[in-house]
């Protein structure tokens, strides 16, 4: 742990936070790091590391706030649990927002020294939200180009009957465009850093309120995301249970 | 008709390793046939010695196929076991095409169904509501329940389509799993109401009741339109209210 922290410092000492070379050497750790979650998320594997519950505090871990991750990982989680990739049809695509945003968010949270605070996670998630749709465009059309690969495969098959380098190749596109938007996200962290630093305290009582709104909506996803007819009225029984018990507990009338 | 030649262990474990990357190159045209016809290639390396009937084997692997990417495991499992009889005469190769394509559909209609909609909702609305207690410990929560039981199911799947083949329908009817999706549905429903009963009792904290309340409303107001309105307007929507509404959060 001591070896960590000092080998922390020394690289805060080389790279200040919020320095254009420290920008540059996490985008590149965004990028690696999303990137291989990209691939992971439909082409490779598919162990789940890609899903914002994980991709969040890893990332943020190797930016250096694992609890900053978590604390945009796990509603992003949720607003994205109906999201499922049905025969041909696409979901937005949860990874590539929750790179960028975790990217952007936790190194502005590093450059106010204040860490993730749930104003911040709201400016990030009302600023980059669109790149989930992004994502699922530029997802479609990395499948169109795969067509090519089919091609290829099918036209290489008398020369060689193992496809399997052909078959990888559709990796590609998926981690470099993921791998560019996060890395960029890195360079989005200090116009997130300013516009929270310009928050003044009635903005960012607000902006608590809009972060508790999303976690509301994420607990709405989830109850939508478990496709049940029954789902509801499970959840409404345990929702009053669980207030129930919360009240009695805290000794409330 | 000759003895059945087995394909050696280390190329079905080079099979299983591949089937894992079955949606790489995703096509929609052929959907996920290259990734099924990489995975067959060390099986068809080993049946096929001669070079014509090995690029006769791999083309008609690069017909159509989609399935859901871990129940067709048991597909790759159950077409190696094919290609085997195919190589030995004791099945013709349209047994093969039509063993892929009868049991895709109902093999995706399951794994949809346990996997994506019942297994990952109840693994990480578990993680969710765990993480006050665990911290980031929540997250190997996530993975360890989810994967334990994916890894597990895959490699069974893998397993028993080789030593079964076709008759692995019949192993799957009896593994109850409707029956377990259908639970862990029920579960992730329940887990889903206690956290949103999380999210309304930390926003009324200290005595706010009235912020309280403010989720609940848009909980309530997400479960109802949220089908009709989308995330994205959803999502604007709360942000929206949100701040206009949560000035007494800090």
């Amino acid at each position: 742990m001591a070896l960590r922290r000092r080998a922390r410092l020394a690289c805060r000492a080389v790279f200040p936070p919020g320095g254009l070379a420290h920008l540059f050497v996490a985008g590149v750790v965004a990028a690696l790091v999303a990137g291989v979650a990209a691939v992971e998320r439909k082409g490779a594997l598919q162990l789940m590391l890609s899903r914002p519950l994980v991709l969040g505090p890893l990332l943020g871990w190797a930016l250096g706030d694992a609890q900053g991750g978590l604390v945009i990982g796990i509603p992003l989680e949720l607003l994205f649990l109906g999201g499922v990739n049905l025969g041909g049809s696409l979901p937005d695509n949860e990874t590539l927002l929750a790179g960028a945003m975790t990217t952007a968010a936790v190194l502005a949270g590093e450059a106010r020294g204040t860490g993730v605070d749930p104003p911040l996670a709201a400016l990030a998630l009302l600023s980059l939200f669109p790149l989930a749709l992004v994502g699922r465009h530029l997802e479609r059309r990395t499948e169109d180009r795969n067509d090519a690969l089919f091609e290829l495969a099918f036209a290489r098959v008398e020369r060689d009957p193992d496809p399997f380098p052909i078959n990888l190749r559709g990796l590609v596109l998926p981690f470099v465009a993921t791998a560019v938007i996060c890395f960029a996200a890195a360079f989005f962290s200090p116009i997130l850093a300013a516009a929270r630093s310009s928050c003044s305290l009635p903005v960012a009582s607000a902006l608590t309120g809009s972060w508790h709104a999303v976690w509301a909506l994420a607990a709405a996803t989830a109850i939508r995301a478990v496709r049940d007819r029954r789902a509801p009225l499970f959840a409404l029984a345990s929702f009053a249970a669980t207030l129930v018990a919360a009240l009695l507990l805290s000794g409330r009338p | 008709m000759t003895a059945a030649r087995p394909v050696a262990k280390r190329s079905l474990l080079r099979v299983f390793f591949r089937s894992l990357f079955i949606q790489a190159a995703w096509n929609p045209r052929g959907m996920q046939n290259l990734g099924f016809a990489s995975a067959m290639a060390p099986a068809l390396a080993d049946l096929h010695p001669d070079r014509k009937a090995r690029i006769a084997a791999a083309r008609r692997h690069l017909e159509l196929f989609n399935c859901h990417p871990y129940a067709a495991a048991a597909i790759v499992g159950g077409a190696v076991r094919l290609e085997e009889e195919v190589a030995s005469g004791g099945a013709t190769s349209q047994d093969v095409s039509m063993f892929k394509s009868s049991l895709a559909s109902p093999f995706a209609a399951l794994g949809d169904g346990f996997f994506w909609l019942a297994l990952r909702p109840a693994a990480a609305l578990l993680a969710a509501l765990a993480q006050p207690y665990l911290g980031l410990f929540c997250v190997a929560l996530f993975l360890g329940v989810y994967d334990s039981i994916h890894l597990g199911v895959r490699g069974w799947l893998f397993a028993t389509g080789y030593q079964k083949g076709a008759a692995i329908l019949e192993i799957l009817s009896r593994a109850h799993i409707p029956a377990a999706t259908r639970g862990l549905k029920m579960g992730a429903a329940i887990l889903a109401g206690a956290l949103a009963a999380r999210g309304v009792l930390l926003a009324a904290e200290p005595h706010r009741p009235g912020n309280g309340v403010l989720v609940a409303v848009v909980i309530v107001a997400g479960v109802v339109f949220l089908p009709r309105v989308g995330l994205p307007v959803a999502l604007y929507a709360a942000l929206a209210l949100g701040l206009a509404l949560g000035g007494g959060f800090l």
